[in-house]
């Protein structure tokens, strides 16, 4: 058994998708994606994206290990277990410092990692366009833009003539294997 | 792009504006040095040199970008590097206006040591809290085969020769090709970058190392040298951006050409600068800190409290202004994107960073021990505000209007187009994007 995924539709150039992509985003789709063989310079704007949000993510985590790394040398040095260590203060926002900026940068990096991963929803085992038979294509010559069912303009008849309109070729549907 | 100098109608005015510029700053500079040839007040010494390693750090900035992105190839640089080329013009200007105080080492007489004692073997130093002369002072014996008028006279000659040796030909290889677009020229100048960068980079190292660091003998730093290329890219970027900001203003000569791209790009440079100078600040403190060694120690003693008395003195204020105006402003400043890519905002935090690097200059060089011996500890701390600052805007002015003079000359020279328009890479930095 299966369920309706979303319906395709290829192009031969990147001109042609970069043109169809900006009508598809003025008529107001939210889920769709492109699929190219390179990067198309100036596509997700085109497609209406903005910024990546995965910074945000860099800044929480580098903020969070930074004081991570006070409240570690506070607690072991300053609270839990008081030691003096070559004449240096029990705590000190300078001796420890690397403490906190290794901290930073690592918390920093997971932030990024994981942000990422959170954004994009990964990991993620399979797709159901990796089944589509033109999909291979899309590693090789053509561009193909598919526009999913839980879209809420999506409409089986209106959205398969729209993408026609667009000059897409092979217009098919995607489907998607269910247990 | 018909119009290809910098001040369309006016240009001959600014030059004989800043020129006049020169010659005051310049000209009050140099009373103060003969006042305090005469008087041993070294305060005019002090400010003259604080007013050259600003400039100097710039057009040091400038030439180690240029043979950066010569040597990576870079792709996107040719526009803006055509406008940092102008400014290596100003290398011999500087050589000139160290020539002063070099002279006063060599015919200076008594006062031959004014500025770096150590040229002066019977001046009066500091060590271990009794009062000593240089030439019976162990720390000077063991560095004299290195700090000696001789020595230091040779450097300074090897360390202009290079920087203008290379702004001589980095200038050329690259106006050459407006005119005749031979490839080779490309090739030359990577060659001549890859033997460049280390050049320049020990000619800049040793050279804050006898300019700067030698003001205190005694104390030394291995930091020193990395901490003055920071700065100097730090500022040179500035600089960079400021002057492109400036030329890509409505019909001006980079409307249209410099880019937001181009822009975003030299403000992550500043960005990784910023970081990079403060890495390179802090660690020097650091290590100096955790050894806890007096001979080491005693800079940053006299950077932050009075050595008399324990107290706090104005510097520490300095200090803390560097820390958290010179670095954390900044840096989180600069994290945010559109801060980046709004021109008016990323010019307004590249002026900010150019004054606190100016305060950084004055934080490194000014303060020093005055021997005093009726104090506890033998010396007094040189304080923040002084006469010092005044012969140091005199200087500091009259300087840069003489750079800024010779780079505008050079700009409005037509010597070269306003971008490399025949080398290999311009149309991948004119098509640059994000």
């Amino acid at each position: 058994m299966d369920i309706k995924y979303g319906i395709s539709a290829t192009f031969n150039s990147a001109k042609d998708i970069y043109e169809a992509a900006g009508k598809v985003r003025d008529k107001g789709f939210t889920s769709w994606e492109c699929y190219t063989p390179m990067p198309v310079h100036g596509l997700d704007g085109q497609m209406g994206y903005g910024r990546s949000k995965v910074p945000c993510f860099t800044l929480a985590g580098g903020i969070t290990g930074f004081f991570t790394g006070m409240l570690i040398v506070w607690f072991m040095n300053a609270f839990d277990y008081p030691l003096i260590v070559g004449g240096k203060p029990y705590f000190s926002p300078i001796y420890p410092f690397p403490v906190f900026y290794e901290l930073t940068i690592l918390f920093a990096a997971f932030g990024t990692l994981f942000g990422m991963f959170f954004l994009n929803r990964l990991p993620r085992h399979n797709h159901p366009v990796f089944e589509h038979k033109n999909f291979g294509r899309t590693g090789d010559d053509k561009f193909m833009i598919v526009i999913e069912v839980e879209d809420p303009l999506f409409d089986d008849e209106d959205t398969e003539s729209f993408l026609k309109d667009l000059g897409g070729k092979s217009v098919s549907i995607i489907r998607e294997p269910i247990e | 792009m018909s119009d290809k100098s910098i001040e369309s109608q006016s240009g001959f005015d600014l030059q004989t504006k800043l020129l006049g510029g020169a010659v005051i700053g310049l000209g009050v500079g140099l009373i103060g040095l003969f006042y305090g040839l005469s008087s041993g007040d070294k305060s005019p010494y002090l400010g003259w040199l604080w007013g050259s390693s600003f400039w100097l750090s710039i057009a040091i900035g400038l030439l180690m970008l240029i043979m950066i992105f010569r040597i990576f190839n870079s792709h996107w640089t040719p526009i803006v590097r055509r406008q940092q080329e102008h400014g290596l013009a100003a290398f011999p200007w500087l050589g000139l206006c160290l020539l002063p105080l070099l002279l006063v080492g060599w015919l200076g007489g008594e006062q031959a040591g004014i500025l770096w004692t150590w040229i002066n073997p019977d001046a009066q130093t500091i060590e271990a809290r009794s009062v000593t002369t240089v030439s019976e002072d162990v720390l000077h014996q063991k560095k004299a085969g290195y700090l000696n008028l001789g020595f230091f006279t040779i450097r300074l000659i090897a360390y202009f020769g290079i920087f203008c040796g290379l702004s001589y030909w980095l200038r050329k290889v690259s106006f050459s090709q407006d005119k005749d677009g031979d490839p080779m020229w490309s090739r030359l100048g990577m060659k001549i970058s890859a033997a460049g960068i280390p050049a320049a980079a020990l000619a800049l190292t040793f050279g804050a190392f006898d300019l700067f660091m030698s003001l205190e003998y005694q104390w030394f730093s291995t930091m020193y040298g990395v901490w003055y290329f920071a700065s100097g890219i730090r500022s040179a970027l500035a600089v960079t951006i400021i002057v492109c900001f400036y030329l890509s203003s409505k019909n001006r000569a980079l409307d249209g050409i410099y880019k937001q791209a181009h822009q975003y790009d030299l403000a992550c440079l500043s960005l990784a600068f910023t970081v990079f100078w403060a890495y390179i600040s802090f660690s020097q403190y650091f290590l100096i800190y955790s050894a806890n060694i007096p001979e080491e120690t005693f800079w940053y003693v006299i950077r932050e409290i009075n050595p008399n008395t324990g107290e706090q003195s104005g510097w520490f204020w300095v200090s803390m202004g560097l820390i958290f105006g010179h670095f954390f402003f900044p840096f989180l400043y600069l994290l945010f994107y559109q801060n980046k890519i709004n021109g008016p905002r990323l010019v307004f935090i590249v002026s900010w960073i150019l004054v606190f690097h100016l305060l950084d200059l004055y934080w490194n060089i000014i303060p020093g021990r005055e021997i005093s011996p009726g104090a506890y500890v033998g010396f007094e701390a040189r304080p923040v505000l002084g006469t010092h600052l005044l012969w140091g805007i005199f200087s500091l002015v009259g300087i840069g209007c003489l750079c800024a003079w010779s780079v505008l000359k050079s700009f409005n020279s037509k010597a070269a187009e306003i971008i490399p328009i025949r080398d290999p890479r311009i149309l991948d930095s004119l098509h640059h994007h994000e």
